[in-house]
Order: structure tokens, then sequence, then C-alpha cells
């Protein structure tokens, strides 16, 4: 028997009981046969038949009620972007750009949902594009997950043939039409202005934001950028209801989540649970405790734009955007990163900044140039030639980059290395004092 | 009133002049370009699109109000049929588009995974990111250098292998892992496994499309959930790391 969580009760319930419905072990699910047979497609025929019942105005709240927040890293609550789209315009094609770009590092949760239950994201967009009256959606998937593209474009073709997409969907009024578009290798594709220049076929630079892609968005035209996991928990919404789920994990960010555990765990992978499960629920039980029977020493919540935990700060944290920015971190994807005794911060900040160098756009001088320098002082800091003032320009260059830049790419790079000195200082310093050019 | 002279345009660093210290400048500029007309690579009779791929060249069209929105299928489309994407076969999708060479080019150089140069006929990437870099992707990447006789982002003498570190791929849950030529995942790599990589790819077999078992699968459904797929992996034991860089 598992032993209880450490104080008593979590935000998330009763998890261990918990039934997923993401991810639901069923055989095969993801063909489509086997999904209509276990009740798929029901949510959209629902919406599509009872078209007063589920106007689209009642979808719309629905997601309100439900308490939904974007599964892509900002949180934002998906109701409310929703609701953002102007009124329609017989002239004016909308569209929907769903984000499965997945290349935060830390991150593998979209590609799961892709291999198991591709139907559950079709069905979401669908009942996505109902609730907003959308013409198209583009589903943006990254260059690198062409096994991925490759089977859900088989199962997309299925739901051509079968007349649950394009003209006339299940013979309704209603058309909409779903195109995969394919990425070829950029993690800024995944912020969401820069995803929209990827998909009119330019070079991806993000946007200046005003305007939001609600008002322009691809093609100068109204569009509402979701994440993959966001859209595939419409159809259950519209199933259970926006009651039963609001009432999974805690009060401000409910539902289920695909957890994606790595590391130095026993048993890493995606795990779906309730929001805001206990981090050493996580790590002790879900994942199987640490590898090798290490100590733990630190964890990085949601994929690497996010601010590094020490062992000592997670003791109650949960896993919900209120307790971890309590903790001093955020959710972001919730990609957990799990790291033992054994590991050398400067490495992994090393390392952490070069993924950022490499990935900057080059359009802002803060980030292009920022994100090179950082890299180049942590590297020689931690080739044994840095000095303690590195540390100091280090956390200087961050305020440089910080809100200065068009997309939030450049924060995101400069959070880990701020966090990661503040929280490891000793171990930067160290490398420092041994330096070369130590003084003193 | 002013007029126009009808005489062709000279840009200024294409005028003559006498000055040596300007025209060293121009001959020799600080940052180095790029090769802006390389030898061609492929003939000119080779550089065309059969009636099949032009076809789905059409219906890459038909999905994107405006033309430019097809060019990264293109590209791919291209790539897959020429390995790479030198000039001349970026000219070629741009004219059959019928976009702007410039356009399309950008494109082509914005985005990683498009081959600019000619590389292996496997291309290996090792993901050395993150949570790769924690459970040994460096190791891998050194173990594979070694074998090889190559150094990262360098071709084997037999044309046959390219070896690259890349970022985080998206499987951080069976790190270290590694991706076959924009194409197959190979999860939690060991030397054994990349030995038996490198033998395989040798007799042209590419890796098998391997799905990846859900911890909570194991448990519910005694293993894989996918009946399709018979190469299934499991995400327990990746070897420990021995460097991180
Ligand atoms: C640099 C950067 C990279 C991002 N990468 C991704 C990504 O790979 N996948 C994703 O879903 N969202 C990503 N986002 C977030 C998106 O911009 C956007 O907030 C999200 O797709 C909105 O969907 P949601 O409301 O459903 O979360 C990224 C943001 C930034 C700033
Ligand atoms: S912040 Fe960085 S990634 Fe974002 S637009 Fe500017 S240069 Fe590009
Ligand atoms: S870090 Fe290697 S796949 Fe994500």
């Amino acid at each position: 028997m598992p032993s209880p969580s450490r104080n008593g009760s979590t935000k998330a319930g009763d998890w261990r009981t918990y039934e997923r419905v993401l991810l639901p072990s069923i055989r095969n699910l993801h063909r489509f046969d086997v999904y209509v047979k276990h009740g798929g497609y029901k949510a959209l025929r629902a919406v599509l038949t009872h078209t007063k019942k589920w106007a689209p105005g009642n979808v719309i709240e629905a997601v309100k009620a439900s308490g939904l927040r974007g599964r892509g890293g900002a949180g934002f609550p998906t109701g409310l972007k929703w609701s953002f789209m102007p009124p329609v315009d017989p002239g004016t094609p909308r569209y929907i750009a769903c984000n499965g770009d997945e290349s935060e590092p830390g991150t593998f949760k979209d590609r799961q949902l892709m291999e198991y239950n591709p139907h559950l994201i079709f069905e979401g967009i669908l009942i996505a594009a109902w609730a907003m009256q959308i013409d198209a959606t583009y589903l943006y998937i990254r260059g690198e997950y062409a096994d991925w593209i490759r089977h859900m474009e088989y199962e997309l073709g299925k739901l051509y043939t079968e007349g649950y997409v394009g003209q006339r969907i299940m013979g309704t009024d209603f058309s909409s039409e779903i195109i995969i578009h394919k990425g070829a290798g950029a993690y800024i594709c995944g912020e969401e202005t820069s995803l929209l220049e990827s998909v009119e076929g330019k070079r991806a630079y993000p946007r200046i934001k005003p305007p939001f892609p609600a008002q322009k968005g691809l093609w100068g035209r109204p569009t509402t950028v979701n994440n993959v996991e966001t859209l595939a928990c419409a159809p259950l919404i519209i199933n259970r209801g926006a009651e039963w789920f609001a009432g999974i994990g805690p009060e401000k960010h409910p539902g289920p989540v695909l957890y994606g555990m790595s590391g130095h765990v026993e048993r890493p992978g995606v795990y779906e649970y309730p929001t805001g499960m206990l981090i050493t629920d996580l790590i002790e039980e879900v994942a199987g405790g640490m590898r090798g029977g290490k100590k733990l020493k630190a964890i990085v919540p949601g994929g690497a734009s996010v601010p590094v935990l020490r062992a000592d700060m997670i003791d109650g944290v949960t896993m919900d955007t209120e307790s971890l920015r309590e903790a001093g971190s955020m959710m972001g994807t919730a990609g957990m990163l799990v790291m033992d005794e054994d590991t050398d911060m400067v490495k992994f900040l090393r390392r952490v900044t070069r993924f950022y160098h490499h990935e900057s756009c080059g359009q802002c001088t803060p980030c292009r140039e920022g994100t090179g320098w950082i890299e180049n002082l942590v590297t020689r800091i931690d080739e044994g030639e840095g000095t303690l003032r590195d540390l100091d320009i280090l956390l200087e260059l961050c305020d440089q980059m910080e809100g200065r830049t068009v997309c939030a790419l450049a924060d995101a790079a400069a959070w880990p290395v701020r966090n990661t000195i503040q929280r490891f200082r000793e171990e930067f310093e160290a490398k420092c004092r041994q330096s070369i050019y130590a003084m003193a | 009133m002013r007029s126009f002279s009808s005489a062709p345009l000279i840009r200024s660093w294409e005028k003559p002049t006498n000055n040596p210290a300007v025209s060293d400048f121009i001959k020799h500029p600080v940052v180095p370009l790029p090769d802006q007309s390389p030898e061609p690579v492929f003939f000119e009779e080779d550089l065309v699109f059969t009636d099949a791929e032009k076809e789905q060249i059409e219906a890459f069209r038909a999905q994107y109000p405006t033309p430019e929105g097809a060019v990264m299928k293109t590209l791919w489309l291209a790539q897959e049929k020429f390995g790479f994407l030198p000039p001349e076969v970026i000219h070629l999708v741009a004219d059959t588009l019928d976009i702007p060479f410039s356009l399309a080019y950008g494109v082509a150089t914005f985005y990683t995974q498009y081959y600019k140069a000619k590389k292996g006929a496997y291309v290996l990437d090792v993901c050395t990111c993150f949570s790769c870099q924690l459970c040994g992707g460096y190791d891998m990447l050194h173990y594979l250098e070694e074998k090889l006789g190559v150094r990262e982002g360098e071709t084997t003498e037999d044309g046959l292998f390219t070896i690259q570190g890349v970022e985080c791929l998206g499987a951080c849950g069976t790190a270290p892992m590694l991706q076959v030529t924009n194409g197959s995942y190979v999860h939690n790599l060991s030397r054994e496994k990349m030995d038996a990589l490198i033998e395989a790819l040798k007799n042209g077999d590419m890796p098998p499309f391997v799905s990846v078992t859900l911890p909570q699968d194991e448990d519910a459904l005694d293993g894989n959930r996918r009946s399709d797929v018979d190469a299934t992996d499991t995400g327990r034991t990746p070897p420990i790391a021995e460097t991180l860089e």
C-alpha cells in the first residue's frame, strides 16, 4: 500500500482512485471505430444537433464555467480567450491555430495524446470551431513528430470520409476544415504569433502584440491559438458538464492534466492526474521515487522556462498556478524534470542557456545578444574561468532582457538564469572561487 | 523638372573604385558572407517535379489562402526528393509555387530541419537537452563520436552517417534518445542499442516506429494499448549519466 501523502489530503482529492479521461485505458483508442464505440464524437453530435441548447455562446459559457486554463504554458482561461473573438462577419474567414509545437524542453505530453487519443483532439477542435464559428483550423505539429503527423493524417483522412469534418459535418449545416501543418524545427514556432507566421509560410518571427490574434491572426483574420491538450478537454466538458470538470482538483485551476515526469526518477513518463497534485506525491509515488535511491536536489516543475525549485522548497507545494506562484515558480507545461543530488547545476544551467541562444529568433537585440552573452558567461564559469563578478553581470543581463522584447522567449531565457543562480549561489560561487582568475 | 536618366542602375558596391582600401573591404568583408551562388549540385534536367509531385503541391496550395502557405510543405517534399536544399532546389520550389525566391530561401534557412548542405545518408540527431543531458545524452553522443570516428556536426567518410547534438525532441520520458534523419525515434538509448542501430542502418534498415508505453497503462492494460505497433518501449531504465557535458 502506498503511504498517505505527507500532509494528509491534497487539493487533487483522492487521486489514487482517479479515473483517466484524456488517456483512458482502452485498447486501440487511436482508431476511429474504437473511439466511436466508446462514446467518441457524442459531444460533437450533441453540440451540432441541439443547436439551441448548445448555441455557440452557451458552449463558450460552459468552457468558462469549467474553469479550464490553457495547457500550453501561460495558463490563460480558455473560455475567456474564446470570448475575445469578434462577432461573426460573413465575409471574413475565422481560424483556430492549434498549437502542437511542443518544443519546450521537458515537455512530451502532446505527443502521447497524439499517439493514443488523436480523435479527442479532433473532436475538441471541432467543438471549439462550433463555439467560435470557425472556418478552418490549422493544427501545427512540430516537424520532428513526422511519425505522429503521419498517424494523425491517416485518422484525419478517415474523419473526412466519414463526414465528421469538412463540408456539412454529420449532415448538419456546419462546415469546418482541419489542416495539419508540419513545422520544421524551431522552438519559437510554439509562441502563438510566431506560429501564425509559420503557418502563413514565412520566417517565424513573433509579432508585436497588440493586435492580438483574436483581432488580427492568420492572414489578418480573427484567430484563436490553443494548445492541443487544452482543446482535448472540450469534449469532456460537453459530455460530463462544466461542474464535473470544475470539481476536479483545485478550484482556481481545475481539470485533468498530463504530467510529464522525466529526469532522475524510477518510472518516467506521461501520467494523467488532476491538477493540484503534491509535487512530493508525483515524485515519490507516481513516478516511483528517485532513481537508485538517491536524494532529491531540485525540480523544474513545468518545462525549461519556469524557475527551478530546490528540494527544500517543495514541501506541501501542489501543481497549480496559485501554489506554484507562492513557491516561486510556475505551472508551465507540467513537464517536470527531477534532479538528484549528483546534478551539477552549473552544467545544467549551461545547457539551458545554450538552448535559448540556439532558439532565439534574432529579432530583438536584448534577446539575440543577451542569450549569447549569458551562454558565454555561464560557459566561462563552468570551464573554471569565471569570476564572482560574472554572477552579477549575469543577473544584470537578465534585467536588461526581461520585458524588453517582442515575445516572451527572452523572459523565459532570463528566469532560469536568475533563479538558478539565486537558488544555488554557493555552487556557482564555488566554481568561480576555484577559477584561475579568482579574486581573493 | 528633373528627369530620370535611363542609364542602368549601378549599385554603389558595383562601381569601380580606385581606392584600394575600399575595394579591399568589398573583397574581404568583416563578416564572411555566405557563398551566394555556389556551384549547382544538381543538373538542370534533374530539377523538375514529376506530375504526381506537382499534383501533391497543388493539393498543398489548396489548403492555404495564399501560395506562400504551402512553402513549408513543398520544401519538405523537395528535401525528401533531393536529400537537401541547395539554392537551385529552393529556386525550383519558389518557381513551382510562383513566389519570390527570397521568400522561399528565407523560410528554408530559418528552420533547422531543412538541410542546407548535404548530409550523410543517415543523420543521427542525439538529444542532449535538459532531461537527456541529465540521463546521459552526452555520453551517448560521445560514444557515437568515438564509434564512428567523427565529431558532432560531421559526416563519416563513407557518407553514411552525420552526427548532430540537438535540442529537446519531445521524448524526455525515454531519455536519452535520438532521431534518425527527421524520422524514427529511438528511445532509452544504451551503448548496446546504439551498436545494434548502427549495424541495422548499415544494412539499410530504418528503425521501426516504437510506441512508448504509458506507465499507467502498464498497470491497467498490462503492456501497450496499441495493437498495431509491435515494438514498444517502457521508460524504466535509462543509463545514469557519466558526464553532463
Ligand atoms: C517562447 C515560447 C514558446 C512556446 N511554446 C509553446 C509550445 O511549444 N506549445 C504550446 O502549446 N504553447 C507554447 N507557448 C505558449 C503559446 O504562446 C500560447 O500561449 C499557447 O499556445 C496558448 O494555448 P493555451 O491557452 O491553450 O495554453 C510558447 C510560448 C512562448 C513565449
Ligand atoms: S524575444 Fe527573442 S525570440 Fe522573441 S521575438 Fe525577440 S529575438 Fe525573437
Ligand atoms: S530533453 Fe531530450 S527529448 Fe526532451
